[in-house]
Order: C-alpha cells, then structure tokens, then sequence
C-alpha cells in the first residue's frame, strides 16, 4: 500500500500542528508524523535495518473506524508532552536533538505513568506495522515474519480492514 | 407467521434452526452480526485480534460491570471507558466461528452437585432437573453431526458413553506431545488426548482441518471447525435475518407474540412466530427478556419468579504457562518443538473430584496447549525486562529475536466450577443506552472463595507436569477474573416455577411458547467449556420443539380431513 498525497492531506489528524508549549509561553509547532518517525527509529531501530518503514502505518491508526477517538487523542497528546519534556530537558523538541539526548528523553518519560503508557501504546502501533500482514503497507516482503522465522498463518487477507 | 423465531445463531440456536428446518417447518433467524462464508475468513491479526473485527465497538454497544468487592460494595466501570469487552462472536454462527473448540462432555455429577457433594455456604447450589443419561443421545449426536475429532482413552473420571470412540480420529499433534506423555507417566496422571470439535479429515461435505497454525478467535476457512454456521446452519433452508437487533419481545400473558428488532439503518421491523426461542448468548438473553417488560410481566419477560438474570455463571479457575528452552533440548527436539501448525491437544482430568482435609470437592479439567501463535502479543510481552523496566532499542531486539527463535510457550487452562451465588447476576442499566437506545445490560460479578481453592489445586497438579518437562518461567494465575467467552446461567431451568425461570424442556415457565436454548439454562456449569453441553441440549429442545410441531400439524391435518 502507498500512501498517496490525498491519503496525506486527508490524514489531517496526524499532519496537523501540534502547539508546544514551554511553560506558560508557545514555544514551536510540531506535527504527530514527524516527531512519530523519529521516535519509531529511536525504539526500534531493528526495523530500519530490515527496510520496514513503520511510521506510515499510523495514518491507517488514525483513521481506523476501530480505534476510539480517545485512543488517537492519546497518541496526540502523548507527542505533544514527549515534545515538552524534550524542552524542559534541552530546550528544543524532540526531533531536533541528538540521539543521544533523545534517549535521555526517552528514558526520562519512561519513569513517569503516562511516558510508560505512551511509550507501550506506540510500540504496539510500531509492531503492528512491522508485524501485521504486509498488506497494511508495513511487513515490507515479510522482513519482520522472516527476521523471527515467523510464518504468518493461510488463508491471508485480501484487504486490508480499515 | 412462520413456525419458529430464533433469536441469536450460534451454538444454542443453530441445532434448533437445523433441526426444524429440515423437518419442513418455516425458521426465521434474527441475527444481529453478519454473515459470512468460509472464503470470508482469513488469518489477519491485525483485523480479528487487534482490531476485533466480530464484535460491536465498545463505543456503540458496552455494559456495566459492577464488581463485588470483600466490604460488600460494587466497583462500577463502564465497559467503553474501561476495555471490558464482554461481546464474543456478533455474526452468523456466534461466537461458536472463533471457538478452539476444546469438547469436553459433563460428568454424571455434574448434573447432581448438590446431591453428591452437598451444600456450600453462600452458594446457590443445585442439582439439574435433567441426568446425563438423559442427555447423553446428544452429546453423541453432537459428536456426529457437529462432528468432535479425538480418542476415548479410559481414565478415573471417564464419562460412559453410548458409542466406544469419537467419530474421527484425532488431529495431529506436535511432537513435544511426546514428552509431555512421557512427563505425566512419571507423574502417575492419566493422558488424555483433548477432544476438538474440528474434523481431522474431510467429512459432513467440510473439509478436515488445514493446519493453519492460527485456530481459537479465528473463523475457519476450511469449515473444519463446528461452528453453527459450517456445521448446521448452512445445512438447511432457513431465513436468516442479518443485521437485526432484537429489543424487545411483545407478549400476552400467556404467549410471546412478536420479536422487534432493529437493521443497522436503525429501522424498525418485528416478526410474528409460533414459537420464539431466544439464543443470544446468556448475559444477552437475560437483557433482552429483562428489557421486554409489560402490563403481564412489569419484572421483564418470563420474569415471574424475578430469576431472569440471577446465578450468572462463568467458567472458574485460571492459566499458567512455562517455557521450553533450546538451550535444554537437542537439535531433533527443538525442531519437534517449532513444528508449526499441529495441536498439543492434552488434557488433565484426573481430579474431577478431590478430597482434602477429609473433604470432598468437585474438581475440574486442565487443558495443555500452547501458547497462542499470534506475533504481536507475544513480542509486547517483551517489551519489560525483568525489573518491570521498559526495554527499547538494540537491547528489546536481541530480546525479542531470543525469545521468538530459540524458545516456546506451554500453556495450560484450568476449568472448574463457577458457583451461582447471589452476587453474581445481570441485570439492566435505565440510564445508559446503547446505539439503538436501549438500555445496557449490567454485570455483576462475584467469585465464590472455593472457586479460587479448587483452581489452586488443579494448577498446581499441572505445574508439576511443567515442572517434569524442564520448562524455566513456570508461573500461573487462579483469580476470579471471568472468561468472557465462557459465560452461562441468568435462566435457570428447574421444575419449580417459583425458583426457576425455564421448566425442564428449557420452555419458560410463565409462557407457553418461549424457549431459551443458549447457555442460560445451566444452573451449575460443569468444570468444562460449555459449548459441547450447549449443542447438545439445543439438540434435545429442538427435539421437543419438533414433536410439539408435529403434534399440531398432525392435529391440524385431522380437523381438516373431519372437515
């Protein structure tokens, strides 16, 4: 499955601006898509190496009639206070730090209740793309099966449930 | 007016559908799910497991689930808010399409608990209006035409049977079934092969089982599994109705007379029969007879004796699990081990009935499998490492590539006695509605503390089993977590009016032309699954049902010759 520039557009709720603040006052704007494929590379970098871009799969999550509002407002919220704690710590949002202080980051939300939980959820999104049937547009030639000599189980779908 | 109105399809309704239909009598089956063909059916994880693709949004259609807790107050959660998803299967064949399909019939004494191991404290223990000789043509019927695939092996606690074996013979099995046999010789525990409604071999015009690694919550694309929809329901010429959401049953105060029901459109249509019998599954039947209230029956349908939604039962007990490692087997056995697609089909049923203490308790069954073959849970699961911490990066690969290659999970289920107690019942939420505007229904739920006691004690008998095949990470869980899948109870039959809602024949005692046929019925559970137990008896009411039919068709015809 590719993701063409309508899909794109369309996918308003996972391109559109999420405001960051710096304590009372705006400090930037940034997109769920952007800092999600960052923060995919950072928790998973296994899947890069095997040619599985994870990152696409999130408009299918956005846009699921399966998943809850309330769950895609998480995810929302999630990278919004990602990005804050990245401020707090660094002064500057996620994706524009070093690996390094990205993984301080990570390490940092991964004490708090809702890091842990945001951090869970984003990595059962990220193996679902890498692990689910490759006609959700992850899975690229099975790579994620095969990496875990895994067969998936026949009949397989047709399309995709969306 | 058609002869019959079925409420629901699956396990409990389809043999009633199968049977009257193909004794010429007109069926119309309300189902509210959709419909679907064995072409249908696919393995997709992400669309059946993650996405749960059978049954309703919790958002659409929840419950309230009220649990009891030790000061005698409810802890109230709101099944969309909280994840607690209760719904099993809305779809043509029910829940009965996503079954394992682990068969095991109920013992004779299943059938007289209070009889034969007596009074319980806080209990609402009774014997059944019914004998397992009684009910025994049907398991057999089931076997043959549902069709069970397995081998009768003698053990303590085996049932009697009007038949030496089961009629196909059992699927195949993983190779560690061997060292599993081997462990439980040790041990002194009787082997016994698990009993599958799936078809090892092409029969009944269904194919036998493809092997496809990915079989409980799954529908089967080789019909191989009995569901209701595979086995019966495309067996016969009867109408069914998609779609349709029953709200409620009209009646008179001696006869239901229609069934409303609503389409996905939100349109309103009813249906009139001579007969209704109502299959919803247990919590559903009881919320529908609940929400059917009128100026006959101001308590809810069939609600005279104000039983309808009391002794709620599920399937008690737990799992546990432990790990096979390549590190402890030769290079023949880890290949054994990793052998997609073949079964591990053991079960334990050498303590159906225990003394401890000088006491005797009723018991239950242990089934071994292994662990479900689905990848993404199996890989979350490893997303902590031993501290709690959570793991990410080139530290959470090398852990998950470990894991998923050089090892394997067994598994194993204990299955006893839920008791009924007052506690533990459905009832109906004025207040929150679902999509259709009507009113949820409520669970509430309690496990009787012996429930707990009798699943320790079985899952430490198969620990052992773990413990003498050199599996590392043992652990188990006994708690009074319900199996949503494993629900009964809500109707109970009996022969008292007064302190029961169906008479023996399952008809509702305050109508004369109101059967349930789900699980409802069941007052004690059995320290099994239930589906085998719920075949069976449809089969025996769609037995009663027919002659009643036939008995007035016989009638009629007369009149008209007199004439």
């Amino acid at each position: 499955m590719t993701f063409s520039r309508r899909k794109f557009l369309a996918a308003g709720f996972l391109s559109s601006a999420v405001f960051l603040m710096d304590g009372c006052s705006l400090f930037g704007v940034t997109t769920p898509i952007d800092t999600i494929k960052v923060l995919h590379r950072d928790l998973f970098p296994k899947a890069a190496e095997l040619n599985i871009i994870t990152a696409p799969y999130m408009y299918i999550v956005f846009h699921h009639s399966r998943i809850s509002k309330s769950d895609k407002v998480f995810i929302k919220n999630g990278v919004k206070w990602l990005n804050e704690e990245a401020i707090k710590m660094h002064k500057n949002s996620y994706v524009k730090l070093s690996s390094l202080k990205r993984q301080g980051v990570l390490r940092s939300i991964a004490k708090t209740e809702w890091g842990e939980s945001f951090l869970y959820n984003i990595m059962g999104y990220m193996f679902e793309a890498m692990l689910g049937d490759p006609i959700y547009g992850g899975n690229n030639k099975e790579a994620g099966w095969r990496w875990l000599a895994f067969s998936g189980g026949e009949p397989r779908p047709k399309k995709a449930f969306l | 007016m058609v002869d019959v109105c079925i409420i629901g399809s699956g396990a409990g309704a389809s043999p009633i559908a199968y049977e009257l239909a193909n004794a010429g009598f007109s069926v119309v089956v309300l189902e509210k799910g959709k419909d679907y063909t064995e072409s249908d059916f696919n393995k997709d994880e992400l669309a059946v497991c993650r996405r749960d693709m059978f049954t309703p949004p919790l958002w659409e259609q929840k419950h309230i689930i009220n649990e009891y807790n030790e000061d005698g107050t409810f802890t109230r959660y709101d099944g969309a808010e909280s994840g607690w998803n209760f719904w099993n299967g809305s779809m043509v064949g029910g829940s009965s399409n996503l079954m394992s399909g682990y068969f095991h019939r109920m013992k004779p004494n299943d059938f007289r608990l209070k009889s034969v191991y007596g009074e319980i404290k806080g209990a609402n223990v009774v014997d059944w209006p019914l004998s397992y000789e009684e009910l025994e043509p049907y398991y057999t019927k089931v076997e043959q035409v549902v069709g069970v695939s397995g081998k009768v092996v003698e053990h303590k606690f085996q049932e009697p049977r009007s038949t030496a074996d089961f009629p196909y013979p059992p699927l195949q099995t993983n190779g560690a079934t061997k060292w599993y046999d081997k462990a439980c010789k040790a041990l002194g525990y009787d082997v016994m092969p698990t009993p599958r409604a799936i078809l090892s071999e092409d029969s009944l015009n269904r194919k036998g089982c493809f092997y496809s690694n990915f079989c409980g919550s799954y529908g089967c694309a080789s019909a191989a599994k009995g569901s209701g929809r595979a086995a019966l329901l495309q067996k016969c010429q009867v109408k069914i109705i998609t779609n349709a959401f029953v709200y409620r049953l009209e009646s008179d105060d001696k006869r239901v007379t229609r069934a409303y029901y609503y389409t996905k459109h939100g349109v309103r249509h009813s249906v009139k029969a001579k007969i209704f019998v109502l299959a919803a599954q247990a919590i559903e039947s009881s919320r529908l007879l609940l929400n059917s209230k009128n100026e006959y029956f101001p308590n809810g349908l069939a609600n005279s004796s104000g039983e309808v939604g009391k002794n709620l039962i599920f399937s008690a007990g737990g799992s546990g699990s432990g790990r096979f490692v390549f590190e402890k087997l030769s290079k023949e056995q880890q290949e054994e081990l990793m052998q997609p697609g073949v079964f591990f089909n053991r079960s334990l049923q050498d303590w159906y009935e225990f003394s401890e203490d000088g006491q005797k308790y009723k018991g239950g069954t242990i089934d071994f499998l292994f662990e479900h073959q689905n990848i993404i849970p199996r890989v979350m699961q490893e997303v902590y490492d031993s501290d709690g911490n959570l793991l990410w990066g080139e530290a959470l690969a090398k852990n998950i590539h470990k894991r998923m290659t050089t090892s394997r999970v067994l598994t194993f289920e204990v299955f006893n006695d839920w008791l009924p107690t007052d506690r533990c019942f459905v009832s109906v939420d004025e207040k929150v509605k679902d999509k259709y505007g009507v009113p949820v229904g409520v669970i509430n739920l309690y496990g009787h503390p012996q429930d707990l006691k009798v699943g320790e004690h079985l899952a430490k008998k198969a620990l052992k089993v773990l413990e003498e095949l050199g599996c590392e990470e043992i652990d188990y869980s006994i708690s009074a977590s319900p199996p949503p899948n494993l629900v009964a109870g809500g109707c109970r039959f009996g022969e008292d009016a007064k302190t029961s809602v169906l008479d023996k024949n399952c008809k509702a005692h305050d109508l004369e032309n109101l059967y349930v046929s789900d699980a409802s019925f069941m007052p004690t559970g059995g320290s099994v699954p239930y589906t085998w137990t719920i075949y069976a008896n449809s089969f025996r009411v769609a037995g009663i049902i027919k002659e009643r039919l036939q008995l007035k068709k016989n009638l009629h015809s007369f009149k008209n010759k007199m004439l």
